[in-house]
């Protein structure tokens, strides 16, 4: 009796500290701890006095690895069963924390939104609705703010059958957080959670959470929220170490007539001496061809080979280059901006050609509208029957088909079932392709002006589309969390780049078309090689869904703007970001660079048109930080790189594009007052 | 500023509608339009009814006298196979991706023209089909003999002319006068009636506009290209060639239709603005 009443005694202490409700349990736990030490007397004596059956012994664990068995046995029961501990462990974390070193803490606190949502998850797992909503109600005002959206979509999930059917929880069920923590810091948490034997802890973090330990000084705080924001946490240092080919494709050599009758501009006897000319200009050509170990090959992937009419356009192109505006911090561009009337509700997205000759906008009705900016309009083909008769040998037989009646201002394009969310020229202008709500991509052409094919492959909304600067390809990104590559005469995908955790929002072809940015609403970017189909940089950072992306004309910067009016340029090499300009007050929804590569225009939803100092962010890099050392990641956010705030009346801004000599155009639907 | 004004209005609101604007709340949408409001009662009410209405079909079939939570639980998971359906898993994406990303790119064929899927998969495709004409036809007719290997199509706007593939050999073509006020001017004329035997196939219904009646709108105007001359003369166009060919054989009429010579039969009454069959329209 008396040992009994000690043994009660004995075991009345742990069981107060973490406060069974379920005296059953507690029992059973005592009576486990009896049998593992082999006072089989002493249970025999307890079981008896409180009338438990023996069949209600459950097996004795086999494992006990840590030092006490007590709270090892107790633990063993408790860690799917007594939601009370949850508020406790947590709590407990916290304090921890606190109470590290400040060059700990910073990085120990971003476990905390981790382990909380994964806490919340167990409980609703578990079946306790109600302490998961205190323990919610408790914690959730701690966490970060920009993990707001997603912890109102975890506040609705409050059942277990609510779980099995969201994406967001498949994903953090089935993927692991990334967290990337020095080493230091790690051991310093791994001895804590092992001398309170935080098995409830220790287990999560094995199951859920993924942490890349690196050699070296801890971040602070800025490195720390510069890689912060993306539903599962940071990348991983194995996402970010394939190599990039980021350079420009070799230019085939084009013998560049550079002197014409027509160049009104250049010596007055330069006509008289044509070779000579060429000659001096052809090392602005050469420097291309030299071999650029950062290039890939130019028959890594197929492209289309160069016809006579592509040739031509490129020999015009390079022209106009040459009389290109420079832009730099003294020198901002002119800025030409188009705006939609009457269509405020409609237009949802827009796309300039090229050489600006003409502007596609996409709108809510479904219907496609092409205008063209230049004097000549647009015209189409003419009919079956007067084709017969022209002259097909004619030297401007392209001229002679056209059917000068039919020439308006724009053209209407009807064929989607939905609203058309992005439209995209080809780089020759004869294709414009499409993609829209009902799930389908469509190419119409643009001397015909009629659909020619409907590609069905995202059964779900598709997002964005954009062609390939050398033609023949197409990317797209839908709600089906994939991006798709697409080859004008392959009615399925070529590629299709899956890892995203949340909708594709966003696509963007590397100049050389050999990678193929997406942007997401998981708020990551990925870059994905064409060739094998696999991600080859993540990058994270971003708060917010991201809505647009472009990268320089040199291919080394990427620059991505979105809901989190946040835009980050970012050093595809290494997939760190170099700056972070702030400054807009709406969602970033457009972005270009200039010509060559020393401003970036961003526009969007505060009905501004922002210029920005590139060369400057290019300049203040640090050529000798080591990318493989996270905490010497310097990102540039100084102020002064806000070259200049341009305000429409009330038009939100939709569309950016530079001349190919370097004017700005710009353009959006007036916003009504409401 | 919705939202306000839903509070202000909170006395008057029904319930109903009171709970969807809590739930809006709840889920941190802070502006929407009012119609919402009344968007969502809609679903609910829908969604609410329909899943008692097949819970009720489920435990009508397993025989049951009330309803049961089960029913209710399998109606609400059958819904949601059906109508709410999520992207397809990760997984199967990934096991899709790695299939097809395993595959090298395919070649560009070089000097392609533009490069476009074979026909089935575009839209240039003709979506029509020329459909036999079932009406008979019991006035005298022209023959209007044309040689073998000769078919008439329509040419749709600007995609390309199908040029006359050989139909069914033997096929002749035959105009034949509407019947009813023109008749004694029709009979007036020359009557070379001719039927050729007919072959099995569907031969084609072509309508042809003179040019007088541009009621048929321009995408029913059949212009036909032949391939070889007809008897008459080198034909600038379509209506033209018909219209001369009309012309110099009847006098005025209207409207013509060509039809096979097989038919024969009680005439159409004749109205050259009003649609011939119930299927003129379209000819397929």
């Amino acid at each position: 009796m008396a040992d009994v009443n000690k043994m009660e005694s004995h075991t009345s202490s742990p069981a107060k500290l973490l406060s069974y409700a379920d005296k059953d349990q507690t029992l059973m736990t005592v009576l486990q701890y009896l049998r593992e030490n082999n006072l089989e007397e002493t249970a025999a004596v307890l079981r008896k006095e409180a009338k438990l059956s023996d069949s209600n012994l459950p097996a004795p664990t086999t494992q006990s690895q840590s030092s006490s068995a007590v709270s090892h046995a107790l633990a063993a029961y408790k860690s799917s069963d007594d939601p009370s501990i949850y508020d406790d462990v947590y709590s407990d974390l916290k304090a921890f924390i606190d109470s590290c070193l400040d060059v700990h803490k910073v990085e120990l606190s971003t476990i905390l939104y981790p382990v909380f949502i994964h806490m919340y998850l167990e409980l609703i797992y578990n079946n306790h609705g109600q302490h998961a909503f205190q323990f919610f109600q408790r914690f959730s005002r701690d966490q970060e703010k920009y993990h707001e959206p997603d912890l109102a979509r975890l506040a609705a999930v409050q059942r277990r059958e609510h779980m099995e059917n969201d994406q967001m929880m498949e994903t953090f069920k089935s993927s692991r957080f990334v967290i990337r923590m020095s080493r230091d810091s790690y051991t310093h948490l791994k001895r804590h959670l092992q001398e309170r034997h935080m098995t409830l802890l220790i287990n999560m973090i094995q199951e859920h959470l993924f942490i890349d330990v690196f050699d070296g000084v801890p971040r602070n705080q800025d490195q720390i929220q510069a890689t912060s924001g993306a539903l599962l946490g940071d990348a991983e240092k194995e996402a970010n170490k394939a190599k990039v080919f980021y350079g420009l494709l070799k230019e085939p050599d084009l013998n560049v007539p550079l002197e014409d009758e027509d160049e009104g501009e250049g010596d007055g006897d330069g006509t008289g001496k044509p070779k000579k000319k060429k000659a001096k200009k052809d090392p602005l050509l050469m420097k291309k061809s030299k071999n650029d170990p950062n290039a890939p090959q130019p028959t890594r992937i197929p492209l289309p080979e160069l016809k006579d009419q592509d040739k031509i356009e490129k020999i015009s192109a390079f022209r106009e280059a040459l009389k290109r505006d420079k832009l730099n911090a003294e020198h901002l561009p002119s800025i030409c901006f188009y705006t939609f009337l009457n269509t405020s509700q409609g237009v949802t997205c827009v796309d300039f050609a090229d050489d600006s000759s003409m502007l596609a906008v996409g709108l809510q009705n479904s219907n496609i509208r092409v205008w063209s900016l230049v004097p000549k309009k647009l015209r189409s083909m003419k009919s079956a029957m007067e084709l017969e008769i022209i002259d097909k040998e004619a030297d401007d037989v392209l001229e002679r088909m056209m059917d000068d009646r039919s020439a308006t201002e724009f053209k209407i394009l009807t064929g989607h079932c939905g609203p058309v969310y992005a439209v995209s020229f080809s780089p020759d202008r004869s294709n414009l392709i499409s993609a829209s709500q009902d799930g389908t991509v469509r190419l119409w052409n643009l001397v015909t002006w009629t659909n020619i094919v409907c590609y069905k492959g995202h059964i779900y909304p598709v997002w964005d589309v954009k062609f390939s600067p050398h033609g023949h390809y197409f990317a797209s990104g839908g709600q089906d969390r994939t991006g798709r590559l697409w080859s004008v005469d392959h009615y399925q995908p070529v590629r299709f780049f899956v890892g995203h955790l949340s909708d594709v929002d966003c696509v963007q072809f590397h100049p050389n078309s050999n990678y193929v940015a997406t942007g997401s609403s998981d708020r990551t970017i990925r870059l994905w090689d064409v060739l094998s189909g696999n991600c080859v940089r993540i990058m994270t950072g971003h708060k917010g869904a991201i809505h647009c992306m472009s990268f320089s004309s040199d291919g080394k910067y990427l620059a991505s703007g979105g809901v989190d009016h946040l835009v980050i340029v970012w050093d595809i090499s290494n997939g760190t970001a170099v700056a972070h300009l702030t400054a807009h007050t709406g969602i970033v929804y457009t972005l270009c660079f200039s010509r060559d590569g020393t401003l970036l225009a961003t526009g969007g939803m505060d009905n501004s048109v922002r210029l920005w100092d590139l060369a400057r962010v290019m300049e203040e890099q640090d050529p000798e930080a080591d990318s493989n050392m996270p905490s010497s990641l310097n990102v540039n956010s100084n102020p002064a790189l806000l070259l200049g705030t341009y305000y429409t009346k009330s038009t939100p801004v939709l569309g950016l594009h530079f001349t190919r000599r370097n004017l700005l155009m710009g353009c959006g639907p007036l916003a009504m007052q409401s | 500023m919705f939202s306000d004004k839903m509070a202000s209005n909170a006395k008057s609101t029904p319930r109903d509608a009171q709970v969807m604007a809590a739930i809006l709340k709840d889920m941190g949408v802070v502006e929407f339009e009012p119609r919402l409001i009344n968007q969502m009662l809609e679903f609910a009410y829908r969604y609410v009814t329909d899943i008692l209405d097949d819970a009720k079909v489920y435990s009508q079939h397993a025989n049951k006298k009330n309803l049961d939570t089960e029913d209710v639980k399998l109606a609400v998971q059958c819904r949601t196979d059906q109508s709410f359906t999520n992207p397809p898993v990760r997984d199967m994406l990934q096991e899709i991706a790695r299939q097809k990303n395993s595959q090298p790119l395919p070649a560009i064929k070089p000097y392609g023209g533009p490069r476009l899927l074979p026909d089935r998969y575009c839209l240039t495709a003709i979506n029509f089909r020329l459909k036999s004409a079932k009406k008979p036809v019991s006035q005298p007719r022209i023959q209007f003999g044309l040689p073998s290997q000769q078919r008439i199509s329509l040419a749709s706007s600007g995609k390309g002319i199908v040029k006359n593939i050989g139909g069914s050999g033997g096929q002749s073509l035959t105009m034949v006068p509407k019947a009813g006020g023109v008749s004694g001017a029709v009979s007036a004329g020359q009557v070379t009636i001719i039927s050729k035997p007919v072959v099995a196939t569907p031969k084609p219904t072509i309508r042809i506009n003179t040019g007088q009646t541009a009621g048929i709108g321009a995408s029913g105007l059949a212009q036909m290209v032949t391939q070889s001359a007809t008897p008459s003369s080198s034909f600038p166009s379509a209506s033209s060639l018909l219209s001369s060919g009309v012309l110099s054989s009847a006098t005025s009429l209207p409207a013509s239709s060509v039809l096979p010579p097989s038919t024969s039969g009680p005439t159409i009454s004749f109205n050259p603005l009003k649609r011939k069959a119930e299927d003129d329209d379209y000819d397929a």
